[in-house]
C-alpha cells in the first residue's frame, strides 16, 4: 500500500505540488445492538480508498478515491492539484508548515483477542444477556450495544514520510428508558451515554466492562428517577462524576484549546474558541487544582499513535498546568502560525476527509482522596452523574449540560435522588471554581466516538482520562 | 440503467440463493470550504457504497462496503449472509419493500453535475469578494449523487440527485452575520448575494448589548426555526420514538397542541425542497401531514415501525438504510406552510422582544417535553417598538418547542429552503422549507460571548 501512496505523490509533485502527502486506509467495522430481547442492529461495514493532500503555490488541495490502484491513486493526486491551482491564484496568504524530521515507522496496537473476530453469536448472546438484566416493569426499552473496529493506514509524503499504523478498538453500553404511567421519561446508561464507552483495545476491553454486573443497578436507577424530586434551582456546590467529567473536559477544555478554532478556521461551523494565540503561558484557565494533558501515548486511548495524519510524532504534552493555559492542540499549520513546536494533533476520520486538527487523548490529571472525601466536605450540594444533554457556545465559553442522574448533598452525605439536573457556567470561572480533583483510584479512561468538526463532517474518536471533581458556586436546576 | 442501480442488481444477486436487498450511494462532490476569506480544507470526494441486506429465514444481516468489483460485492454478500445466518429469528423484521412504483420528482440539474473543481472554487471566491470589509468563513459545496435500491422481490428503483449549498459566516472579532442557500439547481444559488446578506447582517452587530434572562416574544429567521424544528422532529417527529413515548406526540395525536395557523408536513415531493423519490428501503415517498391547523395528526414511518404499530399502518418512506433503523424514521423533508407576514410585520407583531437569525449547538435537554438548549449566534438583535433595534450578545436559550408552536405571534410569507446535512458520510442531501415566526414564548435562560470571531 505504500507504493500507491507513493505513487499519488509522484503523481502530485509532477504536477506542481511544492508538498504531498497521501493515507491509504482500509477500515473494518461491526456493530451489534439488541432491544427489549430481540436483535435490533448487526451491521458490518468496511471501507478503503487514498487520500491525497497536496500545497501547490500556498494553496491546499485535497482528493479522496475508493480505487486503489495506480489509476485511482493518480486520479486522487491530478484532483487534488487541480482543485488546489484553482484556488492558488486568489490566495492572499501563503500554506506555510512548521518543519517535520522525516519519519519512519509503524504502530499497532496493543491488544489480546480481535474483536472483529470475536463471532457474531458471542457479541449478541452478551447484549442479550446485559440488556436482560435492565429490566424491570417500569423500563420499557432496554438496549445493549458493542462494536469492534479494525484499520490499517498507510502514509507517506513528499518529504519522505513513511508509516504504517494498524488500529484496532471495540466497546459497549447499555441503556434502560423507564416511563411511567403519565408519560413521563428517565434514562440511564452504563458506562456512558450516547453508545457506551469504547477503547484502543483487544475484546477484553469490553468483557472487563461489566456490562452485565452493571445492568441490575442501571435499570433500577432508571425505574427510581421517574419518581425522584426534581433537581433544584440555585448556586450551590457541586461534585461532578468521573463520566461527566469527560464531558466536560472535552467541551470546555478540549475544543477551546484547538489551535485551527482559535485561528478561526471553523468559525462557520463548530465555531471558534475564547482564546487566542496570545493567551499561551498567560491565560489563567482554571484553579491551581486543574491539570489538563493531551497524551496520544496513553494505553488504551482511542486518540493514541505513534504518528498523527500528517505524520507527526506522538508526544505527552501539559495543555493546562496549575490552572495556567499551556499548549494547545496543533497541526504543522498551525504551528508555523504560532511559531511553537506543537504539532501532533492532526486526524481524518476516513481517507475521503482532509485532517483536521482534532483531540487525540486529553485527560484531566488525577487529584488527591477519593470521591467520598470530595463529597464529605460539601455541606450543601449537587452529585452530578452521567451525561443526558449538552450545549455550548460558539466561543466554548457558556455551557449548559444535564445529567441523567443527580442526588443531593446534606452535610457531607449523598442524600435522595434527583432527576433532570442541569448546571451552567461560564468556561474559565466555572474552572476557577474547581477546588478539588480526586485521585488516582477514581481516575478512568472514558472513549467517544460522536465528535463532530469540520465541513465536510468527520467524527473523531477520543479518550479522556478524568476523576470526579468539586466545583464551587454552580448554577444548577436551569428549567426552560 | 444508472451506475447506482447496476451496482444495487449486481449486489444483491451476489446473495446467491438468499432474499436480499441492496442499497447504493454513488457520489461525486466538492467542497470549496473558506475561511478568513481563503480557501480552507477543499475537499474532493469520489465514493460508491453498497450496503447488502440478507433475509434467512425471519433471521437479517447486513454489511456495506465500497469494493464494487466481483469480488468485493461477493465478499459484502457473504459476510451479510454470516450476518444473518448467526443471528436470531427478528420477529419485528418487516420483510423486503416489494416492487413498486416510486413517485416521478425533480431534484437533478446538468448543469449542477457538470460543475468542476474550478467551478466550485470560482463560486466560492465570488462569495468571499462580495463581502468585502469581512472575513468570510464557510463553503460553497456541490454534488451530484445516485441512490438505487433493488431486490430479490423485484423492486429496482434509482434516482440521481443535485444539490449546492453556499454557506457565510462574515466576521471580524467583533461582529458576525449568517446567510445560507441550499437547492438542486446551481442557478438557483446565488454566492455572492448570500455573502452580501452575510456581511449587511454582520454590519448591525457592533457594540451588542446583554438582556435579562426571561421569556420573550421572539422572531425566528428561517436559519433558526428549521433548526430548532429538525431537531423538535428528530425526537418528536419519530415513529419510533411516538411508540416508545418518548415523542412528545406520544398520546397527543388529534389534540391542538399547536397554534391553529401551524401547519407541518414532510413533503419528499416538493420541487421547492431537496425531493426524495424513495427512502433508503426503497420505499416510496409519501407526503405526510404532521400538523393541521395546529392539531398533532401524525409522525413518520418506516417499514419496521408500521409492523410494529399495526392496525393496517405501512411506511410513509422515511426509513433509514438497514444499518442505522434502530435511529427510527427521520422526517427528511419538513415544511412549514407560510403566513402573510414580512419580516418587518413580525417585528411589529412582537413590539418588545428578540430577533434571532441562527442558532448553535443544540441539545435536546427533555424530548417528551419537547425542551430544547442552544446558543443564538451571527445576528441576534432587539425588538422594540415593534421594529428590530440594538445588537445583542449571542443567548442561550433552554424553551420548549411545542410551546413555541402553540404560541405562534405570525408566520413569515417567504419558505426558504434551509440545508440541514453537515455531509458526515455519505452525501444524502436534505433540508427543510420554513417561513420566518414569531413567538410569544422564546425562554432565555443566560447571555453568552458577543458577535464575532
Amino acid at each position: 500500500m505504500h507504493e500507491l501512496a507513493e505513487h499519488a505523490i509522484g503523481a502530485a509533485v509532477g504536477a506542481g505540488a511544492g508538498y504531498a502527502d497521501a493515507r491509504v486506509l482500509l477500515r473494518r467495522a461491526q456493530n451489534v445492538s439488541t432491544k427489549n430481547g430481540e436483535v435490533d442492529s448487526v451491521s458490518d461495514s468496511e471501507t478503503e480508498g487514498i487520500g491525497v493532500r497536496v500545497v501547490l503555490d500556498g494553496a491546499w488541495g485535497f482528493a479522496g478515491d475508493p480505487r486503489l490502484s495506480e489509476e485511482g491513486a493518480r486520479d486522487a493526486a491530478l484532483r487534488a492539484v487541480a482543485f488546489a491551482r484553482a484556488s492558488a491564484s486568489r490566495a492572499k496568504t501563503r500554506v506555510e508548515l512548521a518543519p517535520l524530521a522525516v519519519e519512519t515507522g509503524e504502530y499497532r496496537t496493543p491488544m489480546e483477542q480481535d474483536p472483529i473476530e470475536v463471532p457474531l453469536e458471542r457479541k449478541i448472546e452478551l447484549c442479550l444477556r446485559a440488556e436482560e438484566g435492565l429490566r424491570r416493569r417500569e423500563v420499557k426499552i432496554a438496549e445493549a450495544s458493542v462494536r469492534a473496529l479494525r484499520e490499517s493506514k498507510f502514509f507517506c509524503s513528499s518529504e519522505g514520510g513513511r508509516i504504517r499504523q494498524d488500529v484496532v478498538e471495540c466497546g459497549g453500553g447499555i441503556d434502560a428508558l423507564a416511563v411511567a404511567d403519565d408519560g413521563r421519561v428517565q434514562a440511564r446508561s452504563y458506562p456512558s451515554a450516547h453508545g457506551g464507552s469504547s477503547a484502543q483495545a483487544g475484546w477484553e476491553y469490553v468483557e472487563s466492562l461489566g456490562l452485565e454486573r452493571e445492568a441490575a443497578r442501571v435499570g433500577e436507577e432508571a425505574a427510581t428517577l421517574l419518581t425522584a424530586d426534581p433537581c433544584p434551582s440555585g448556586v450551590m456546590t457541586v461534585v461532578i462524576d468521573s463520566e461527566q467529567m469527560e464531558l466536560q473536559v472535552h467541551e470546555s477544555v478540549g475544543h477551546p484549546t484547538e489551535l485551527d478554532r482559535v485561528y478561526g478556521t471553523e468559525a462557520a461551523y463548530a465555531g471558534t474558541s475564547f482564546l487566542k494565540p496570545e493567551d499561551l503561558d498567560a491565560l489563567r484557565y482554571g484553579s491551581e487544582h486543574m491539570n489538563v494533558t493531551a497524551d496520544p501515548t496513553t494505553p488504551g486511548g482511542l486518540g493514541s499513535f505513534a504518528y498523527d495524519d500528517e505524520g507527526a510524532p506522538a508526544r505527552r504534552r501539559p495543555v493546562v498546568a496549575a490552572g495556567l493555559l499551556v499548549g494547545f492542540l496543533a497541526s504543522r499549520q498551525t504551528s508555523a502560525l504560532i511559531g511553537r513546536d506543537l504539532a501532533g494533533s492532526m486526524r481524518a476520520d476516513s481517507w475521503s476527509r482532509m485532517p483536521l486538527v482534532r483531540m487525540t487523548n486529553l485527560h484531566l490529571e488525577p487529584g488527591e482522596g477519593t470521591l467520598e472525601e470530595l463529597i464529605a466536605d460539601v455541606d450543601d450540594g449537587i452529585f452530578l452523574s452521567t451525561n443526558k444533554s449538552w450545549s455550548i457556545d460558539d466561543k466554548r465559553l457558556n455551557f449548559q449540560f444535564g445529567t441523567q442522574i443527580a442526588w443531593e448533598i446534606k452535610r457531607g452525605t449523598l442524600g435522595r435522588m434527583l432527576r433532570d439536573a442541569t448546571y451552567m457556567g461560564v468556561t474559565p470561572q466555572f474552572w476557577g471554581a474547581l477546588d478539588a480533583v480526586a485521585g488516582h483510584g477514581e481516575w478512568r479512561l472514558h472513549g467517544l466516538t460522536n465528535c463532530g468538526k469540520g465541513q465536510p463532517g468527520q467524527h473523531a474518536h477520543v479518550s479522556h482520562g478524568t476523576a470526579p471533581a468539586r466545583f464551587r458556586d454552580v448554577r444548577v436546576g436551569v428549567r426552560g | 440503467m444508472s451506475r447506482a442501480l447496476e451496482l444495487a442488481e449486481r449486489a444483491w444477486r451476489a446473495a446467491e440463493g438468499d432474499e436480499a436487498d441492496a442499497l447504493v450511494h454513488v457520489e461525486e462532490s466538492g467542497f470549496a470550504r473558506f475561511a478568513g476569506s481563503e480557501v480552507h480544507q477543499p475537499t474532493l470526494i469520489r465514493d460508491e457504497t453498497v450496503t447488502v441486506r440478507v433475509v434467512r429465514d425471519g433471521r437479517w444481516g447486513c454489511a456495506t462496503t465500497n469494493r464494487v468489483d466481483e469480488d468485493g460485492l461477493r465478499a459484502v454478500a457473504r459476510r451479510a449472509a454470516e450476518a444473518a445466518g448467526r443471528s436470531p429469528v427478528d420477529p419485528g423484521f418487516a420483510g423486503l419493500q416489494d416492487a413498486a412504483e416510486v413517485p416521478a420528482v425533480e431534484g437533478y440539474d446538468e448543469q449542477t453535475a457538470a460543475l468542476t473543481p474550478e467551478e466550485q472554487a470560482d463560486a466560492a471566491a465570488a462569495a468571499i469578494t462580495a463581502a468585502e470589509g469581512f472575513g468570510l468563513y464557510g463553503y460553497y459545496t456541490s454534488g451530484v449523487t445516485q441512490v438505487a435500491v433493488a431486490s430479490s422481490t423485484g423492486h429496482a428503483v434509482s434516482q440521481d440527485l443535485t444539490d449546492v449549498s453556499v454557506l457565510a459566516l462574515a466576521a471580524t472579532e467583533a461582529a458576525s452575520g449568517f446567510a445560507e442557500a441550499s437547492g438542486w439547481r446551481a442557478g438557483d444559488v446565488d454566492p455572492a448575494a448570500v455573502a452580501t446578506e452575510a456581511a449587511d447582517k454582520a454590519a448591525r452587530t457592533h457594540g451588542a448589548s446583554e438582556i435579562e434572562p426571561r421569556t420573550y416574544r421572539a422572531v425566528l429567521e428561517p436559519y433558526a426555526f428549521s433548526e430548532l424544528l429538525f431537531y423538535f422532529g428528530f425526537s418528536s417527529l419519530n415513529a419510533l420514538a411516538f411508540l416508545e413515548g418518548r415523542s412528545y406526540l406520544s398520546g397527543r395525536l388529534g389534540e391542538r397542541i399547536f397554534h391553529p395557523s401551524f401547519n407541518l408536513r414532510d413533503d419528499a415531493l416538493d420541487p421547492a425542497g431537496l425531493p426524495k423519490a424513495f427512502d433508503l428501503e426503497g420505499v416510496p415517498k409519501q407526503e405526510v401531514t404532521l400538523v393541521e391547523e395546529g392539531v398533532a395528526r401524525d409522525v413518520v414511518w418506516d417499514r419496521r415501525t408500521a409492523k410494529q404499530a399495526g392496525d393496517g399502518r405501512v411506511s410513509t418512506g422515511h426509513g433509514l438504510s438497514a444499518p442505522a433503523q434502530s435511529f427510527g424514521p427521520i422526517p427528511f423533508n419538513l415544511s412549514v406552510a407560510p403566513g402573510d407576514a414580512s419580516l418587518e410585520d413580525l417585528a411589529a407583531h412582537v413590539e418588545d422582544g428578540i430577533h434571532v437569525t441562527r442558532l448553535h449547538y443544540l441539545g435536546v435537554v427533555d424530548p417528551r417535553e419537547g425542551i430544547i438548549t442552544g446558543m443564538t449566534r451571527d445576528g441576534t438583535f432587539r425588538i422594540e417598538g415593534g421594529r428590530v433595534t440594538e445588537p445583542l450578545v449571542n443567548l442561550r436559550f433552554t424553551t420548549s418547542v411545542p410551546d413555541l408552536a402553540a404560541k405562534l405571534l405570525g408566520l413569515g410569507r417567504d419558505v426558504t429552503l434551509v440545508n440541514r446535512s453537515d455531509f458526515y458520510d455519505e452525501r444524502y442531501p436534505y433540508g427543510t422549507l420554513v417561513p420566518a415566526v414569531a413567538t410569544e414564548a422564546f425562554t432565555i435562560v443566560g447571555t453568552g460571548s458577543g458577535p464575532g470571531l
